[in-house]
């Protein structure tokens, strides 16, 4: 509460200090890690005003790209992560091509759902902090240390209108690991997820299909028919499928598969037993 | 020798009347004490090598470390006093990182050499409310080797914020005896190979023990690897080649 | 007599402050990428409401031989972080030195980019009104370009429209420049092709948004450097 108070306070009586982005001009090496400071409007509530000019009903105004729908789920070959493409800004698609998958460095994924740029700027700052931690220690971050980082780097932003919904997941000395991590401050550690508009939809097809021994290629072909479905239900999904698989080795592409393609592919297919 | 100063060397930002400012060059004198280090720039990257003092029998010399990575493209050996390279070294690596995180791109050897020489002259009382970090300067010097889109890169930083670019450079106790054996043996056409027994070469006729793989450390920037600390494998046969 | 309720004055309904600071001064731009080249467009007209202040104000800046910006959106939000960005390529953001200075080279198109995205998001809490594309050449030579969202996040793409008449063009570039839906082979357009699609969006959009026409700015993007065409649109 205090660190909230005192944003305020710092913001409304110099305003200029961060106004030219980075104020990190101090050497102390400690306050490197202090959090990076935004610009905050000098009104009584920058929350309300925030609000009131992202709210989709507000009358102009500033459209974040949302909507989304991500997976990843723990199987005995690693873990695979399966994305759409889709960004909408209110009814309108912004982008069929968005990256969902942000690849933290060789051997972390974090997954994007929620406000696209926090999902981007959190991820890429969670990136710094991992390659300084590895340069510090001589060994890579855990997932479990990566993600309660990016946890609680959001949550002091919480209140404030963040919006990210994202799962961490790497291969590290315990093993595959997947946690999710979202702007409320929740951090859940499990070994099925499914993040954003869509996620029912996929849940619905991943339960329905998942079995801890599968081979690699069935879970990935998984992870694709799951993500297909939401992108045909939710309308905020769509555009194309992503796929990656986390191995012990780092993580590797599988491919982007274009949803009209898969939707004809998959009608041709006879119709597999679900009863 | 310094008994004539002693008026003007108790305050870190004194200058005496001749114009000098005695702590910081006693700062440099520190480097004279501290364990001989090599660098050596080659067209396809560059050396560095560092002795590892060995006090006594029971020391773990693999807990000796002179050798740090700044981030995958720059690394740098260090002479003087370890505790202040630390700190230096985590100021790099940050800047290195931030720059990243900006723009994408990797940071240049020189513009990493100049952040850490900004440190250098960080100490004594703090203007315009600027935190200064240290009360005296820093007793160490480094040679920063990096590989960047300018080609290989060896600096030298001392304590006084001073870098200069080197072909080949030492620091550190033996770094007179060094450098007379580099100037005669240094070539700018050298290969990496030949870098790394040179390197030795000079470490083995300044140091007072006997070279072996446990007293050195080598490392490597090249375009291919990047920054690669020797493991004591490698290292030892380089050492069977001398 | 005295009363005590003051009844000339009139009661009147609290009046609401709030801080507006944002407009919609409209415009459309638009970039697409090539294999050697990059073209940056966007039309010069400057609206608020139903009146338009100006015909002429260019919204895209030339930031290097290899890159130019062009934004849409609040004027005022365009023209200081375009500003910021001309003031960054010179001046760090991390330090107190100039980018050039500090590091002897003229920003790269991708770390621009890179810095764009953090200087956008900075204002996450206050954002900048304002649609971003970058366009220019990246490392290799080839057409590169960048769009944002008014908070930083950012992508690579092919082309891009945005603006007031972006969701007229933009269809139309799927179609001629992605070949969505079409039979034919995905093929290299020419940067002739690239420049007659740009002219046909704009034209058509001038006849359907009220917010585009007057004058049409393209910037070409070649290893020749940067160079730019004038074209009249409609002024109704």
């Amino acid at each position: 509460m205090d660190a909230l108070v005192s944003k305020y306070a710092h913001s409304s009586a110099s305003p200029l200090d961060s106004s030219e982005g980075f104020s990190q001009a101090g050497f102390d090496a400690a306050q490197q890690f202090a959090l990076p400071m935004f610009d905050i409007p000098m009104v009584s509530n920058p929350i309300d005003f925030l609000r009131a000019h992202t709210d989709p009903s507000a009358e102009n105004r500033i459209r974040i790209q949302h909507g989304t729908t991500t997976l990843a789920f723990k199987f005995q070959g690693g873990i695979v992560v399966a994305v759409d493409s889709r960004a909408s800004g209110g009814s309108y698609i912004a982008s069929q091509t968005v990256k969902k998958v942000i690849e933290i460095n060789p051997y972390l994924l974090g997954t994007m759902a929620g406000g696209a740029a926090d999902c981007q700027y959190w991820e890429r700052e969670l990136g710094r902090r991992c390659r300084l931690y590895e340069l510090r220690n001589k060994e890579r971050i855990s997932v479990a240390a990566a993600s309660k980082i990016l946890s609680n780097m959001v949550y002091d932003y919480k209140g404030m209108g963040l919006s990210m919904g994202t799962m961490i997941t790497g291969w590290d000395k315990t093993g595959p690991a997947l946690y999710y991590v979202d702007s409320d401050g929740s951090r859940l550690k499990g070994e099925r997820f499914s993040v954003g508009s869509g996620s029912t939809f996929a849940y619905g097809v991943l339960d329905t299909g998942y079995d801890f021994d599968m081979s690699v290629d069935d879970a990935i072909a998984l992870g694709k028919r799951s993500i297909y479905h939401a992108c045909h239900r939710d309308a905020y999904s769509g555009g194309s499928v992503n796929v990656f698989h986390v191995k012990e080795s780092g993580w590797e592409f599988k491919g982007n598969f274009d949803f009209d393609k898969l939707h004809w592919d998959y009608q041709a297919q006879p119709k597999g037993q679900i009863v | 020798m310094f008994l004539t100063r002693s008026e003007y060397d108790r305050g870190v930002n004194t200058f005496s009347p001749e114009g000098r400012l005695f702590q910081v060059e006693y700062a440099i004198e520190a480097i004279k004490l501290g364990s001989t280090a090599v660098g050596i720039k080659t067209p396809k990257g560059l050396i560095l090598a560092v002795e590892k003092r060995v006090t006594s029998p029971l020391l773990e010399s693999s807990s000796i470390e002179k050798i740090f990575e700044i981030d995958a493209h720059i690394g740098c050996a260090m002479s003087g006093l370890t505790a202040d390279s630390r700190t230096i070294v985590d100021h790099a690596r940050i800047e290195a990182q931030n720059h990243t995180f900006t723009y994408n791109e990797p940071i240049k050897v020189e513009s990493v050499t100049q952040a850490v020489c900004d440190l250098a002259l960080r100490f004594g009382e703090s203007a315009r409310g600027e935190e200064s970090i240290m009360s005296r300067p820093f007793g160490v010097s480094l040679l920063i080797a990096g590989i960047d889109e300018t080609g290989p890169q060896l600096y030298h930083t001392d304590p006084s914020g001073t870098f200069v670019s080197y072909s080949a450079k030492a620091i550190g106790s033996g770094s007179e005896g060094a450098e007379t054996e580099l100037q005669e043996e240094y070539h700018s056409s050298m290969t990496l190979l030949e870098a790394e027994t040179l390197a030795l070469k000079v470490l083995k006729q300044v140091m007072e023990e006997k070279l072996n793989a446990t007293n050195v450390q080598l490392a490597s920037v090249t375009r291919e690897e990047g920054f690669k600390i020797f493991t004591p494998e490698e290292l030892q046969t380089v050492v069977d080649r001398l | 007599m005295m009363s005590t309720v003051p009844s000339e004055l009139p009661v009147t309904a609290p009046i609401e402050h709030r801080f507006d600071p944002y407009v919609d001064n409209g415009g459309t731009l638009l970039s697409i990428a090539g294999k050697d080249f990059c073209v940056v467009a966007a039309d010069t007209r400057l609206s608020e409401g139903y009146s338009i202040h100006t015909r002429y104000v260019p919204k895209s800046v030339k930031l290097s031989d290899k890159t130019v910006i062009s934004m849409g959106g609040c004027y005022a939000d365009c023209l200081t972080l375009t500003k910021r960005i001309q003031q960054n390529m010179e001046a760090s953001l991390v330090a107190p030195m100039w980018y050039r200075h500090a590091h002897g080279k003229t920003m790269s198109t991708a770390a621009i980019a890179q810095m764009l995205s953090i200087m956008l998001y900075q204002k996450r809490f206050f954002p900048f009104y304002s649609w971003c594309i970058l366009g220019g050449l990246d490392e290799e030579g080839r057409g590169a370009v960048y769009t944002y969202d008014p908070v930083g996040s950012y992508e690579r793409e092919a082309c891009r429209c945005a603006g007031s008449a972006s969701s007229l063009i933009q269809p139309f570039l799927d179609n001629q420049i992605n070949f969505k839906n079409q039979a034919s082979e995905r093929r290299e357009l020419s940067l002739d092709q690239v420049l007659r699609i740009t002219k046909d969006s704009f034209t058509s959009a001038t006849e359907r948004d009220i917010y585009t026409g007057d004058y049409l700015e393209i910037f070409v993007i070649t290893s020749n450097g940067v160079e730019l065409q004038k074209m009249g649109l409609k002024k109704d």
